[in-house]
């Protein structure tokens, strides 16, 4: 019976060694360990043997059954890990990968929300006003002469009652202050028209970001400290910005912002006009609103408004300005 | 406005290098658009004549010339042009000359012959972009001339003046804002007045005296001809052509001196000048040849027979100074600013003159241009002038303006002393008239106000000097505010959602908008196809998908958020438009599948967290459309165009489209999510399915289910749906519909037995419709 034993494992691990896959194992486990297996066999031959040798052969049986196991569960292990590294190893990782598209948010979008961000953390709140817009919002509160030539039917759209396409976001300044009283701090992006013709660098109807902020002791300083913070986040503290003495008829003194940054290609490029209000504006809205809150000895503040189409073209290297509007998915898809 | 810094140079230093120059003249608020060098600055470019010309020896396309370049012994010369003959003067660079491009001049040797210089093209000079061959130069040219007499350098300053300064527009005030900046002197011409003037009260007419001031001089004995070559060129400096000395005179002071002259021919008029309105229906004859009705209320100069000139706009042709003029009348003036631009904008004549006009030119400058002119006239085409100058109306007086120097500190957020801020206006040409009072000169009028004086100090002092500050309120956020993160939103989850962000015009044309109901137009529109402001996003939306799909694209899916406009107002819409294939085909081999109206539903029922109802009139431009309700109310419209609209764009797959209000929209979307506990037990589904009639609705079915009101059940789902239009499986007919109903208690683990009694009592009802049919 020993010889039996002996040769039955030789035979066992054999055939366990020998599987190379989950069935083969199986057969193996029921050829040997099963219910009507081979080790099963053996023991049943333990009746014939001498009562004195059956702790030893039981000892044996008991051997080459845990024998058989140990070789099985490793078997087991081996296959599975084969298995494991094929399943891994049959994987073509330069196959390109199949994710639903993805949609993108318009560039202008995306520049315009990340200059809403950077002024909101310095505190301004968006503000609101109308497209359509009374000539009064648009030109008279902000101090532009009666007969200046902005006002003419070449440059402003009017609609036949005689209000207009704001040509600037700057009538948002007069609607806020009208509402509300100072101190206030805003920003107020949209859109503005203007009768150009369209053509590769300009369009009738353009994206505007106006600021506006009135409080008590508001000086030029502040307009600096805000507006050289704001471009530095938008194109990186090594921007260099110079502010140049200009004229808006709603602000004084008034300035335009020229700006050279790597991101918008290292060339000087006019990129904003800016000021201090003037004091007709506080005025014209103290006049509107029937109260002396605005009243220019008492509160001093600052504006400025910057166009984000040319900005857009700088900062993306776009061409065309028209491209902006024509919603080309192959131009959509690169952003 | 073009200066030309020779000129400038006439009346203050300004020998900066050009970019400091420039510098300067950005601080002060003058805008250099551009620099156009004229001319040559190059030393050691002489003229020189071409005595022989040779083979040379070893090269077939070089010469060797002897040419004389004013020395005593003539210059050989080795040369590849052809174009020349002896005899020839051509521009010579002599060793030590420094080309264009850093190219230096020196002797040596070409091809084995000595070449003591080069003949210059007009390109290698840089006076001309392209030219072949050698610069042949005017016989008359003396060799041995410097090169730079023959084309004197001169560098030409394009400034953009800004409306408020019309000092800036001539030479002498660009002059006087470069003594505040470098505080040199300013050396502007000093004519000697005429010896008396006379007030003429008729010369100016009722209605024409006011905020005018005019002066007349009479010139006799002139002999009108060309004008003197430096003339010439310092008009040519400025873009303008020399006519004749009188008229050249004119225009010269104009850009000098700022102030518009005009000359009359004495002869030509009749009777005595006066300055009047025009009347109803008179015509002007100008100097370009038409013939202008005015309008009634114009300013004009007119003798007895009508108009001669439009007052600040332009002189009239009949009256004008010719070859043949000996009598001049000399006029100098200052007009009203609006009437002058009226006039201009009515006519369409817009000239030198009122373009300054318009602006204000110094009222005080008046005689001092006259007297400048005169003498020039004097000067250039002899005669005599008349001692007397005729006047009438008044200079306006100078304004007195009271600063007080805390103002400056406090609007400048500067620390500035009184005395820095005095000195600061001294330079820009104040007179200080008092404790912290200032006179303003006529040529700065447009100072009248005490910040008008703080925005002077800060140019001068400069913003550099300005110290930034970072500071300011809180701002409690606005409903604008909201409205931005509520849109911001919408489109982050669209983009995800594979829809890509359009921006399209807001003015569209009457055909677009005409679908979509009433629409704003405009009074002056740029055309018919930009007339009207847009009352619907989707004519962008689907001019945009026409694009793409012209452009070959398989899958189009855009979005827009943006306002439309109505006569009752303005409001925020999102719009969406979609087409092609839901997906890229890919390496899987799975099939591709076109969108329909069931993906457009799931986008729009996710996004709004909203259902969707059936309308049974869909608006434009649906063919099938639904109503989106949030909390029962109406927020937008999805649904398919009709397959005819669609094959209109271009398409070969459905065109799905929705519209949301995100005014009534926002409010209802905002509200704060309470959570539902989490089942404790486990739940258990049945599959039921059955076959109905094609035309029974699967919404029917699902409020019959619902209408039961079973306590059990909690949720309803179709998984599949299936028809047969050939009637092999099922009859044509009919639809088969498989549901599977989910139960649960929230308090116990339910029995197979309660699961299946609800499950019959659902079926039950089922039953009750007609033609519905359970598959046992």
């Amino acid at each position: 019976m020993q010889d039996q034993v002996e040769s039955l494992r030789n035979e066992a691990l054999a055939i366990v060694s020998a599987a190379t896959d989950q069935s083969a194992l199986e057969a193996a486990r029921v050829r040997f360990l099963g219910k009507n297996g081979a080790v099963t066999a053996l023991s049943e031959g333990m009746r014939h043997v001498p009562k004195e040798d059956r702790p030893a052969m039981g000892k044996l049986l008991n051997d080459l059954r845990s024998t058989v196991t140990t070789a099985l569960e490793e078997a087991q292990s081996r296959i599975l890990e084969q298995a494991d590294t094929a399943a891994l190893s049959e994987l073509d990782l330069t196959l390109p990968g199949t994710a639903r598209a993805r949609g993108s948010l318009h560039p202008l979008t995306q520049l315009l929300d990340r200059a809403v961000q950077s002024f909101r953390r310095m505190g301004f709140a968006i503000a609101d006003g109308p497209d359509i817009e009374t000539e009064w919002h648009c030109f008279d509160a902000l101090n532009t002469p009666a007969d200046h030539p902005a006002r003419n039917d070449q440059d402003t759209f009017y609609l036949p009652d005689g209000r207009l396409l704001r040509s600037h976001t700057s009538s948002v300044q007069i609607r806020v202050m009208e509402n509300t009283p100072p101190p206030v701090r805003i920003i107020a992006p949209g859109s503005a028209y203007r009768r150009d013709e369209v053509d590769a660098t300009h369009l009738a109807q353009f994206t505007q970001m106006e600021g506006l902020y009135v409080a008590e002791h508001v000086t030029l300083g502040d307009l600096k400290g805000t507006l050289e913070f704001f471009f530095r986040e938008l194109f990186g503290s090594g921007t260099e910005i110079q502010f140049r003495p200009h004229f808006f008829p709603f602000t004084e003194p008034s300035y335009e912002i020229d700006i050279r940054a790597e991101a918008l290609g290292g060339e000087w490029m006019e990129l904003a006009g800016c000021g201090m209000v003037d004091p007709a504006v506080f005025e014209a809205v103290c006049k509107r609103r029937g109260d002396r809150v605005y009243d220019p000895g008492r509160v001093s503040g600052f504006a400025f408004g910057f166009g984000l189409e040319r900005l857009a073209m700088m900062v993306s290297r776009i061409p065309d300005i028209r491209m902006l509007v024509e919603n080309d998915l192959r131009f959509l898809k690169q952003f | 406005m073009k200066i030309s810094l020779g000129w400038l140079r006439e009346y203050v230093d300004c020998r900066l290098p050009l970019a400091e120059l420039e510098a300067l003249l950005r601080r002060a608020g003058l805008e250099v658009a551009g620099v156009e060098e004229r001319g040559l600055a190059i030393a050691n470019v002489v003229v020189a004549e071409i005595l022989e010309s040779v083979q040379h020896p070893n090269a077939d396309r070089l010469s060797v010339c002897k040419v004389d370049d004013g020395s005593a012994h003539p210059r050989q010369i080795v040369c590849g042009a052809k174009n020349y003959k002896v005899g020839d003067k051509v521009p010579l660079a002599l060793p030590g000359a420094v080309l264009p491009g850093d190219f230096k001049i020196k002797s040596g040797k070409l091809r084995g012959v000595e070449s003591e210089g080069m003949m210059c093209s007009a390109k290698e000079l840089r006076l001309a972009e392209d030219a072949q061959g050698l610069l042949i130069l005017p016989p008359a040219a003396k060799p041995g001339t410097p090169l730079t007499e023959l084309f004197p350098a001169e560098t030409i300053l394009e400034l953009e003046i800004t409306p408020n300064r019309s000092d800036w527009l001539s030479h002498v005030g660009v002059a006087r804002e470069i003594a505040v900046f470098t505080g040199n002197t300013v050396t502007p011409p000093r004519p000697a007045l005429p010896a008396s003037t006379t007030r003429v009260p008729g010369l100016l007419a009722d209605g024409a005296d006011k905020s005018t001031c005019y002066t007349l001089r009479k010139i006799s004995g002139v002999k009108v001809g060309p004008s003197p070559q430096w003339l010439v060129d310092r008009l040519a400096s400025v873009g303008l052509r020399s006519i004749n000395n009188v008229v050249d005179v004119t225009n010269f002071v104009l850009f000098e001196l700022g102030q518009p002259l005009h000359a009359f021919d004495a002869a030509k008029l009749s009777g005595s000048l006066r300055v009047r309105s025009s009347v109803e229906g008179e015509t002007f004859e100008a100097l370009d040849g038409k013939s202008h009705p005015l309008p009634a209320g114009s300013l004009v100069i007119a003798d007895e027979s009508g108009p001669v000139a439009l007052a600040g706009v332009m002189g009239g042709e009949s009256t004008s100074v010719t070859e043949s003029t000996t009598e001049i009348v000399l006029e100098s003036a200052f007009f009203d600013p609006s009437r002058v631009r009226r006039a201009a904008r009515a006519t369409g004549l817009f000239s030198d003159s009122s373009y300054r006009f318009e602006r204000g030119v110094d009222p005080e400058g008046v005689f001092m241009a006259s007297a400048r002119a005169t003498e020039l006239i004097l000067q250039l085409a002899g005669g005599t002038a008349s001692e007397d100058l005729q006047t009438a109306g008044e200079i306006p007086a100078r304004q007195q303006i009271t600063l007080s120097p805390d103002r400056v500190r406090s609007l400048l957020g500067l620390e500035i002393s009184d005395s820095e801020i005095e000195a600061a206006l001294a330079r820009v040409g104040l007179g200080c008239v008092g404790s912290s009072a200032w006179e303003i000169p006529g040529y700065r009028r447009e100072l009248h106000r005490p910040v008008d004086l703080i925005e002077e100090v800060a140019r001068v002092a400069g913003l550099e000097n300005v110290p930034s500050r970072t500071q300011g309120i809180f701002a409690p956020g606005s409903e604008a505010d909201a409205a931005y993160d509520f849109a911001m939103g919408l489109r982050r989850t669209l983009a995800g959602g594979g829809f890509h962000e359009a921006r399209t015009a807001t003015l569209l044309s009457g055909v677009e908008a005409g679908p979509f109901g009433d629409s704003v137009a405009l009074r002056n529109p740029l055309g018919d196809d930009q007339s009207r402001l847009r009352n619907s996003l989707f004519p962008g939306l689907f001019a945009a998908l026409r694009r793409n799909i012209d452009q070959g694209s398989k899958s189009i899916a855009l979005f827009e958020i943006g306002r439309v406009f109505a006569s009752e107002g303005e409001s925020e819409r999102l719009a969406l438009v979609a087409t092609g294939d839901l997906q890229a085909a890919d390496w899987r081999g799975e099939p591709v599948r076109s969108r329909d109206i069931f993906d457009l539903l799931g986008v729009v029922q996710n996004l709004a967290n909203a259902e969707t109802r059936p309308l049974p009139n869909p608006p434009a431009p649906f063919g099938v459309a639904v109503e989106i309700l949030v909390d029962g109310k109406s927020i937008g419209t999805a649904g398919q165009l009709h397959p005819a609209a669609a094959r209109e764009l271009g398409a070969t797959a459905p065109v799905l489209a929705a519209v949301f209000d995100l005014v009534v929209w926002r409010p209802l979307a905002t509200r704060q999510t309470k959570v539902s506990p989490l089942a404790k037990f486990p739940g258990s589904t049945r599959d039921i399915a059955f076959t109905a009639p094609l035309s029974l609705p699967y919404g029917d079915v699902r409020a019959a289910i619902i209408s039961l009101q079973e306590p059990l059940l909690e949720s309803i789902h179709l998984f599949d749906l299936f028809t047969d239009a050939r009637g092999e499986k099922i009859p044509s007919d009919k639809k088969s519909l498989a549901l599977t109903l989910g139960f649960r208690s929230p308090d116990r683990t339910l029995t197979a037995e309660e699961v299946q009694a609800a499950t019959d009592r659902i079926k039950a009802t089922l039953r009750g419709q007609p033609g519905l049919e359970f598959r046992e």
